[in-house]
């Protein structure tokens, strides 16, 4: 008799821990009808327990996909394993609007949920749990930190002051146009563009100025060429690939580009000019740094014959 | 924490051995079902691995290629661990085909089939071991741990501060079909005392 009665206190306790909860618990039978619903899933949803009672989920709730759903289901009645949804897969299964106007930062409840074997006294598992979790502050978080490593590898690969790709990271864009060259013949130039006398311009206009002058020549080659295809590889040494380019079209480029920068004369007050190297894509190269060392070497040999010019690079014919 | 000698008498192992093989042939009868193809009953690994190991041991089982990763935890009476179910990405397509997966095989349907396989073939096994213990396990939410990636990334997330503990590893492949996956179920440091008891009182 005691005993009895300690049972029923127990069943009454265990009831209201179920009922306050903060995880969403569903019991269903083979129909997939509605035999437990919880406080938890009561609040959220707004449906009673006596609506929900022996209501078929798919029908309750049309935003869960039955087919799925079952797929996940069938084998906890089948095989009497538990299974789990994430959500990875689907972000949620019911959908609960965000209840916390202060703290909630997503529009929608993102749901984990893990569905249970429930044994009759026969063992034969004639109904399953399904439980809801709110894994919402998990996913936000997870989205954060993938919002702040993209950031973080955009403000590593780039160059602060123009904004065009740094030296390590264009460095692929031109193995990969040696390979295309190698594999396809198509041939592409790399242009490297070095200021002229540019500690006398730093002299003169200050380092804000100066600044101004690299940026607006950032701008100019962000014109000429595709996207990733231009860099910032020194303090005023500038390189740009240019794709499917012949060398006089290349030729062509390096001078007009040579020349706009020129003009930048009038504008900022002293003499800017600027010499460019231009090598092509070659069958000869080995990778990305000996591309570009031969592209420094036009560039030094325009240096040393007077500036502002350009070069292009000369070959070795093979005997 | 306590520093374990996670060493196993010869005894021991056999019976971790013969145990696991229950459990194993639970859990590839439940795969078997859910797949509708004969599942190659593999012989298990029982050792007692270092850390320093676990990178090797993942490489063993997925090679070189491209794969993706499950693990889930799982704990009961004194005892806990994780299984990590590594699967080669090539399987997917075979996989789709047996589970009659319909539409195309993306990066989200890969997940589908990955979690369904997973949920099937970690529970049973974690059950098939708890049943024998007489332990029941509670499990934790599995955690994908990437995707079409190396095994080298697989564990980069871990601070793993454990030094040597007990592993079973599990290969399973599916008859004539390009599946390939390998479970490994790795128990905390301080469960392998308890569990060795349980093994202990099994022997006797």
């Amino acid at each position: 008799m005691t005993q009895g009665q300690i049972e029923i206190t127990d069943i009454h306790w265990l009831m209201d821990i179920l009922q306050n909860i903060d995880v969403g618990l569903v019991v269903l039978d083979r129909d997939y009808r509605i035999h437990l619903w919880n406080g938890f899933m009561e609040s959220h949803s707004g449906i009673s327990p006596q609506k929900a009672k022996d209501q078929i989920l798919f029908s309750l709730f049309d935003e869960i996909p039955e087919a799925w759903f079952r797929q996940k289901a069938e084998p906890v009645f089948q095989l009497r394993t538990r299974t789990f949804t994430i959500w990875e897969q689907r972000p949620f299964l019911f959908r609960f609007y965000n209840s916390r106007p202060i703290t909630g930062q997503s529009e929608l409840m993102f749901q984990n949920t893990t569905i249970i074997p429930l044994e009759s006294l026969d063992r034969t598992v004639n109904h399953i749990c399904l439980i809801v979790y709110d894994v919402t502050d998990t996913a936000i978080s997870r989205g954060e930190v993938s919002k702040a490593n993209e950031s973080l590898s955009a403000v590593t690969s780039k160059d602060s002051l123009t904004g065009l790709l740094n030296r390590d990271s264009w460095l692929p864009t031109l193995d990969h146009a040696i390979a295309e060259h190698r594999n396809h013949q198509q041939s592409s130039a790399l242009l490297v563009v070095d200021l002229d006398h540019f500690r006398d311009v730093n002299r003169v206009l200050g380092h804000v100025r100066s600044d101004e002058i690299l940026k607006r020549i950032a701008t100019a080659l962000s014109t000429l060429a595709q996207e990733n295809c231009t860099a910032r590889i020194g303090g005023e040494l500038f390189a740009l690939l240019l794709k499917n380019t012949e060398s006089e079209q290349a030729i062509a480029t390096a001078e007009r580009l040579r020349r706009g920068i020129a003009g930048l004369t009038k504008s900022a007050g002293t003499d800017i000019s600027a010499s460019v190297g231009v090598a092509m894509s070659h069958d000869a190269l080995t990778d990305a740094q000996d591309w570009l060392n031969c592209a420094d070497k036009a560039l030094y040999h325009a240096k040393e014959s007077g500036k502002n010019k350009t070069t292009l690079y000369q070959y070795k014919t093979q005997e | 924490m306590t520093s374990v000698p996670a060493i196993l008498t010869e005894d021991q192992r056999d019976c971790y051995q013969e145990i696991t093989n229950v459990a194993m042939g639970q859990a590839a009868d439940s795969l078997a079902r859910l797949l509708g193809a004969y599942v190659v009953l593999p012989i298990p690994r029982v050792s007692i691995i270092e850390c320093s190991e676990l990178n090797m041991a993942l490489h063993e089982a997925g090679s070189d290629d491209s794969v993706s990763a499950v693990c889930q935890g799982f704990i009961g009476a004194g005892i806990a661990g994780e299984a990590l179910l590594l699967f080669n990405d090539t399987s997917f397509a075979s996989l789709a085909s047996l589970m009659k997966y319909a539409g195309p095989l993306n990066h989200q349907a890969e997940l589908e089939l990955l979690m369904d396989t997973a949920s099937v073939l970690i529970g049973a096994c974690v059950q098939g071991l708890g049943d024998q213990l007489e332990i029941h396990f509670n499990q934790s939410h599995p955690v994908v741990l990437g995707q079409h990636c190396q095994t080298d990334d697989i564990l980069r997330s871990g601070n793993q501060a454990w030094q040597r503990t007990l592993a079973i590893e599990i290969h399973y492949t599916i008859e004539h079909m390009n599946i390939d996956c390998e479970l490994l179920l790795l128990f905390t440091e301080e469960s392998v005392k308890t569990l060795n008891k349980k093994i202990d009182f099994l022997l006797d």
